[in-house]
């Protein structure tokens, strides 16, 4: 058998087993993360409707749902077909898996892009998920559990009160900087301000489409209003001018 | 087994009490599979670059260097989610933040879809009215929403990977623009919806905008990743301890 046929088909292998398993497992964790909020709405006896988790899915695919398709289409260059099933299980991909790939591909002197490269990433991942799911084992799930428990009431009571805005002071800044499109985030800031502070107020029922309706409208101002300049024509869009990756 | 027994007593849609409800041991179960999951796929994944690797030119050793070194640089990351994901834990309970947050989505992300499930149901996260059903509402959509990139991507991988070439030819500078345009209003209009509530929601969103602005800075000017890495959790945990502080005047 000559070096190239060899190759070819310890390649196509390592397509087949990672593209299907990667498949079945991924579609075990799909049942497993919903099959938690199933046990609620369903058999907890909490009294939850069902068209109000439609509802609230509605109202979220309002706002997510471009997101939803982009971000595969994004990774997947970056990633390549074989680790795309392990990256959008683990999570948190542009902050740790993306770099945890590049270094490893570093480390031994390949390139992305490159089959040996991909390899690379593949056990770079594999790395990564191994001290991950250590980590959140230990300090998430056993001392954090413990934790919780001796903190005094009213620090929990602070923590649940307000951490939504807590969470988003940060986020909202995080997001900007790493989308690195000074113009969107003042589009969306003056969106945001108008939709909350004058819209709310005025039409009774807004508060519902609030989220929606500032998004949507961002959106297509951030579009209309797009430096021509630099994002004028498709084949002038550089590969380095991509973001550092969407903020998930 | 004892069905009843896994059925926590404190199931009562009206109470507020949510971790007696959000740390059942039916969600525990459904966390530790997802774990499971993801063990099972990085062993046939490694056992599967390990068989490819030798027929490419690449040696056993690299690629252990190369596990050991995706080890090593996600650490500092995994150490950082883990630090976001406690903060979190007395609003969604240890199964749903280590799944949610710690695995499958992120702290933004989830938090913001929790949100807006919370404001269809005419209801807020944490707070008098997040009640045990507003918690299981949150929950399934936080779920479906991750259930839908999870669908995406056993979607449009194949596609890809087939050269799919009508897919690649979506106007790059579309893609440049409308989603991070998108995801970043998404945050600032949830962000500055908490603002009218109280001049102490005023102070959390501040202090932690601030101190996250502060940290980018330094980042920047010091020229540490690692800072990056870090500040979203300093600066939600600065942040709440400013808000508790605001609390006691």
């Amino acid at each position: 058998m000559s070096k190239a046929t060899e190759m070819h088909e310890a390649l196509g292998a390592f397509d087949k087993t990672t593209s299907r398993w990667g498949r079945i497992t991924m579609i075990i964790g799909l049942i497993l993360s919903l099959a938690a909020p199933a046990y609620l709405v369903f058999f907890s006896g909490l009294d939850i409707e069902v068209a109000s988790v439609l509802a609230a899915f509605a109202a979220l695919a309002a706002v997510f749902g471009v997101i939803w398709i982009v971000e595969p289409l994004t990774y997947f260059p970056i990633l390549g077909a074989s680790s795309m099933y392990q990256a959008f299980m683990i999570g948190n991909i542009s902050n740790k898996l993306l770099p945890a790939a590049m270094i490893a591909q570093a480390t031994i002197g390949v390139k992305p892009g490159t089959r040996k490269g991909e390899l690379a990433a593949v056990a770079a991942i594999c790395g990564a998920a191994a001290v991950h799911l250590t980590s959140l084992f230990v300090f998430v799930g056993l001392l954090g559990t413990w934790l919780v428990s001796v903190i005094p009431t009213d620090i929990v009571q602070t923590v649940q009160f307000y951490i939504l805005p807590t969470v988003l002071g940060a986020v909202i800044v995080q997001a900007i900087v790493s989308q690195k499109a000074p113009r969107s985030a003042i589009i969306a800031l003056t969106v945001s301000l108008i939709v909350i502070f004058v819209l709310v107020p005025l039409i009774p029922g807004m508060n519902l489409f609030a989220t929606a309706v500032a998004v949507i409208a961002t959106a297509v101002l951030a579009w209309v209003l797009r430096d021509r300049k630099t994002l004028g024509a498709t084949e002038n869009v550089e590969s380095d001018a991509l973001p550092e990756g969407p903020v998930y | 087994m004892n069905i009843p027994a896994l059925l926590p007593a404190a199931a009562d849609s009206n109470s507020t009490d949510i971790l007696a409800i959000a740390n059942s041991p039916v969600l525990w179960a459904c966390a530790i599979g997802v774990f499971l999951v993801i063990i099972v796929q990085s062993v046939i994944y490694m056992k599967a670059a390990k068989t490819a690797a030798p027929h490419i030119g690449m040696t056993q050793d690299e690629i252990k260097t190369s596990f050991r070194a995706g080890a090593i640089s996600a650490l500092g990351p995994s150490l950082a989610v883990v630090m976001v994901a406690v903060a979190l834990l007395t609003i969604f309970g240890t199964p749903a933040v280590l799944v949610r947050i710690g695995l499958i989505g992120s702290v933004s992300y989830e938090t913001a879809a929790a949100a807006i499930a919370a404001k269809t149901a005419g209801a807020e996260l944490g707070g008098p009215t997040y009640t045990q059903a507003v918690f299981g509402l949150a929950l399934a959509a936080m779920s479906l929403g991750g259930a839908m990139w999870m669908i995406a991507t056993l979607i449009l991988t194949p596609l890809l990977k087939r050269g799919d070439s009508a897919l690649r030819k979506v106007n790059p500078a579309i893609m440049l623009v409308v989603p991070g345009a998108a995801m970043i209003a998404a945050f600032m209009v949830l962000g500055i919806a908490e603002l009218p509530k109280s001049w102490i929601h005023v102070v959390a969103f501040l202090s932690s905008a601030g101190i996250m602005t502060i940290l980018m800075l330094i980042a920047k000017r010091v020229n540490k990743p690692w800072i990056k890495e870090w500040a979203l959790g300093i600066a939600i945990i600065l942040a709440l301890a400013i808000t508790y502080a605001a609390t006691r005047l």
